[in-house]
């Protein structure tokens, strides 16, 4: 393993001391618990959460500001977090209009969220808790460690529009309908050409080939839908394009954003390469891309590969995609 | 005695505690049957921080004291087993609130919640052989001995007790529904649960305590 790391353990917690240090005038950082919440946190709307497994990033300590999340409480590396790290955060962002807990569909996440949810509601029985579960990953209808399809790129679209929203004083009710309409429109699946390293694991997650590719792999390396031979891009957008496009399905006339999301060893290059040819396709298929995404999103770790993502729009939400918002990537 | 003091109830807990650490190997033996042998490793991972930090639990009545069991549990038990047993002890921490002793009727009342929050959790219904069984019966023989009346609160628990700890011989037969065990399908005829094992374990030792 060849990485930039002091000791492999502490990956987390040095990840997210640089991020604070990075933003200290906007960002306040809780290293027992991984929190990073925003330094001007709201008093007059709903305040929204997410935190998966470490590792996705800029997902999703990295999407933490105004506009987009309140506040964000990773596990380690491609764990859920535990119980008491959303026991904490959700804690922290009390307050009268509610606390919105975004989860990506994960088995460890749905337990974990679930039991804080009923432990801050048992603490506070006027607190309101809203949840939405993203599982955009069309790719296999289960996988390890999910309960039905996995939560990927596609949590943006949701944290974006929900986090614009509730910046207008939505209510929480409203964010959830939202939130659920958003992530019901989104249809994501990935390709990886390597694996990639957990520091504190020290070895690759999977092997895969010089020559192969893992069509349909899910953000923390669960196989998808088959090993095949690389191809050539072109051949590798119609297999995702088309498993994307047809299960929603998105037809003639919608309009749609485009995310081309790296996992984070693809170079910048090869993503606008790959976008030129969704673009293609969603023309010759009717769809008009009113919005489009090209960078890292949603990663796992140093792994080279992509994921492409659709979200149908409406007047509503597109709307919300362009509301200003303000995060450490700046990337909306 | 018709009722369980806080006292008590801490010696339940401690009990539990004692008969996770003392049978980590054990566990996991039963475990490498069918499952991948981590159980008794990660039930003992989580009740070994629950006895280092037990001093500084909030001790002012069983609720709260319960709920710090729930969430040092939670956070570290590994696999499912910290959602599971974490549960438990929120769900009857969430029943005891503010209570500093318990009746028959208020501890099965806080233990069927519990079962019904595990189930909720994990799925799991009664008869799929897991951890949830062996409770059922724990839960089944308290609200019998409620209504019957008979004996002490010491006898129901007793019966309990007997009721969870049958529950391995019981279910021995029968095929796992739930988690790693149920990967295995048919061949987990015939073996023990640990799950079960575990809690009727700790069932019977707490009655052998507070009978002390």
């Amino acid at each position: 393993m060849k990485k930039f790391v002091d000791d492999p353990t502490q990956f987390v917690h040095d990840m997210e001391e640089g991020l604070y240090l990075a933003n200290k005038d906007s960002l306040k950082w809780v290293p027992e618990y991984n929190i990073i919440y925003r330094a001007d946190l709201p008093k007059d709307k709903v305040l929204i959460m997410q935190g998966s497994g470490s590792g996705h990033e800029p997902a999703h300590i990295m999407a933490v500001g105004p506009g987009m999340l309140d506040a964000a409480c990773p596990g380690a590396v491609f764990a859920a977090p535990p119980m008491d790290f959303v026991l904490e955060c959700t804690r922290l962002l009390k307050n009268p209009h509610g606390v919105l807990h975004i989860i990506n569909n994960y088995q460890g996440d749905r337990m974990a969220w679930d039991m804080a949810k009923e432990m801050a509601e048992a603490e506070d029985p006027d607190l309101k808790i809203g949840v939405i579960i993203v599982n955009d990953d069309v790719a296999v209808e289960d996988s390890l460690y999910t309960t039905g399809r996995r939560g990927v790129a596609g949590n943006f679209f949701v944290m974006k529009a929900v986090g614009a929203a509730s910046e207008q004083g939505k209510s929480l009710e409203e964010l959830v309908a939202l939130g659920e309409k958003v992530n019901g429109w989104t249809r994501s699946m990935g390709v990886a050409l390597t694996s990639c390293t957990p520091p504190a694991k020290g070895t690759p997650i999977f092997e895969i080939g010089d020559d192969e590719i893992e069509v349909g792999v899910g953000i923390h390396g669960e196989p998808g839908r088959r090993r095949d031979k690389i191809r050539p891009a072109s051949e590798i957008v119609d297999e995702l394009f088309e498993a994307i496009r047809s299960d929603l399905p998105f037809e003639s006339g919608d309009r749609v954003a485009v995310m081309v999301n790296g996992l984070g060893g693809t170079p910048i290059s090869e993503l606008y390469l790959l976008y030129g040819l969704v673009a293609k396709k969603c023309e010759a298929a009717g769809l008009t891309i009113a919005k489009n995404y090209v960078g890292n999103y949603c990663t796992s770790l140093e792994m080279q590969g992509f994921s492409l993502t659709l979200s149908k729009l409406d007047d509503e939400i597109e709307g919300y995609l362009d509301a200003p918002a303000s995060i450490p990537i700046r990337v909306f | 005695m018709n009722t369980l003091t806080q006292a008590q109830v801490e010696l339940a807990v401690t009990t539990m505690t004692e008969v996770a650490l003392a049978n980590e190997t054990y566990f996991s033996d039963l475990d490498a049957v069918m499952g991948d042998a981590d159980f008794g490793h990660s039930l003992a991972d989580g009740f070994r921080v629950v006895k280092e930090r037990w001093g500084e639990f909030d001790h002012s009545s069983i609720g709260p004291l319960l709920l710090n069991v729930a969430t040092t549990l939670t956070s570290h038990t590994g696999g499912s087993s910290g959602p599971v047993w974490g549960t438990l002890f929120m769900r009857t921490g969430m029943a005891f609130r503010g209570k500093t002793e318990l009746t028959l009727d208020e501890i099965a009342a806080g233990l069927r919640s519990g079962m019904e929050g595990i189930m909720k959790r994990g799925g799991a219904v009664l008869g799929d052989k897991t951890l949830v069984d062996a409770l059922n019966a724990e839960v089944e023989s308290l609200e019998a001995s409620a209504v019957s009346g008979e004996g002490t609160l010491i006898d129901a628990l007793d019966r309990a007790a007997t009721a969870a700890y049958d529950m391995r011989e019981t279910s021995k037969g029968w095929v796992a529904k739930r988690g790693r065990q149920s990967f295995t399908g048919e061949r987990s005829s015939g073996t023990y649960d640990p799950g079960i094992v575990a809690f009727g374990d700790m069932a019977k030792a707490i009655v052998a305590a507070l009978k002390q």
